[in-house]
């Protein structure tokens, strides 16, 4: 069967916080941290507008991913020191468990897990010589959870969550993740499932940096641009010097679904700057 | 060895209950089962996370240390990971 669909969406945190308190609340440590970025803030209009925007871009992903009729969404994300810490850095990490869960604020989410794709892809991956972590116990986070929330809120498909290591030096490359995803594609047109993907992250942000609060609109509307024209090949080019630079280490999760769709065109893309500490971005790919 | 138990101790604030509870009742005695040394406790006292950066800590966990400071004490953002 097929790839069916190729999906990237934000998990920025404030996605999911009720515009008011509870986005002022959270967003009081990011401006403890960002004081620059606290000059910025958006009003109560701007944070509704912001949620409407997301709402809209998350509406059209979700209505290309139930028209593909999946039976598996592989949810391609970054571990932010949950279920990794530097005791053993994964670079990349395929779920094996028969069910994940996670929590966000006053979400829970419990999901399946597709450990037979994730088998499947592991034995591929040592064929091609893309030897890849995997393991059982592992937790949803806001990586994952926030773009789930819009994309699968009634976890009717089996997820299967492989991690990036976008996070902690030395961070693989571009190139490396477009090629993770040309295998998963590959594994994926060899399977009886039919194999979405979701890439999460980004686009520009600069967390825990001195540049905090900076958004680099300039690189993501470009890396839009080029994705609307099928360059997925060229953007296995870009380097990580690059991405660091435009603060879009997160990016390297959306190239597995770049490789995964290779130069194919995205259909939709959608993007909308916070202001204050990340570039929103969403692509869709309808194959 | 010192960054790690550094990172250690804002993972621990992160992920363990139990270890947050013992920093916010006894900061001293919870530090003395890391390896840290002089400068790095004390950055930890200052309470400020960017003081924490130039010692190795890293970007993701410094601002953990937040999870000290009465104000935030149960702020929203430690609902969610």
């Amino acid at each position: 069967m097929p790839f069916v669909a190729g999906l990237a969406a934000s998990h920025a945190p404030n996605i999911l916080l009720d515009p008011g308190p509870e986005w002022e609340e959270f967003m009081s440590l990011h401006y403890r941290m960002a004081p620059e970025a606290a000059g910025a803030k958006p009003s109560l209009e701007a944070q509704q507008r912001l949620r409407r925007d997301a709402e809209k871009a998350f509406s059209v992903l979700r209505s290309d991913l139930r028209a593909a009729r999946p039976d598996v969404l592989v949810v391609v994300a970054n571990d932010q020191f949950v279920n990794f810490f530097f005791d053993n850095i994964p670079t990349f990490f395929v779920t094996l468990a028969d069910e994940v869960r996670g929590r966000f604020t006053r979400h829970e989410f419990h999901y399946r897990n597709h450990p037979e794709l994730g088998r499947a892809i592991l034995e591929a991956g040592v064929a091609a010589g893309l030897d890849l972590s995997f393991g059982e116990d592992v937790e949803l986070q806001h990586t994952q959870t926030v773009p789930l929330h819009f994309l699968l809120p009634e976890a009717e498909v089996p997820i299967l969550p492989i991690f990036v290591n976008t996070w902690i030096e030395p961070l693989p490359t571009p190139a490396r993740c477009y090629a993770l995803g040309r295998l998963i594609r590959q594994v994926a047109d060899e399977a009886s499932a039919r194999v979405a993907m979701l890439a999460t992250g980004g686009l520009s942000h600069f967390p825990g940096s001195p540049r905090i609060g900076e958004i680099d609109t300039r690189f993501d509307e470009d890396l839009l641009r080029r994705m609307r024209a099928g360059q997925g090949p060229a953007l296995a080019e870009l380097t990580l010097e690059q991405l660091r630079q435009s603060g879009n280490s997160e990016f390297l999760n959306w190239m597995v679904t770049v490789g995964a769709v290779s130069d194919a065109p995205a259909s939709e893309t959608f993007y909308m700057p916070d202001h204050v500490a990340t570039g929103w971005g969403f692509a869709s790919w309808r194959l | 060895m010192s960054r790690y138990h550094l990172n250690r101790f804002l993972f621990d604030l992160k992920m363990d209950p139990d270890a947050l509870s013992r920093a916010r009742t006894d900061l001293d005695q919870a530090l003395s089962g890391y390896d840290l040394d002089a400068e790095e406790e004390a950055a930890i006292r200052t309470g400020d996370p960017k003081r924490l950066r130039p010692l190795g800590a890293h970007g993701m966990l410094a601002l953990y240390l937040m999870r000290l400071d009465p104000e935030f004490d149960d702020n929203i953002y430690w609902t969610q990971k």
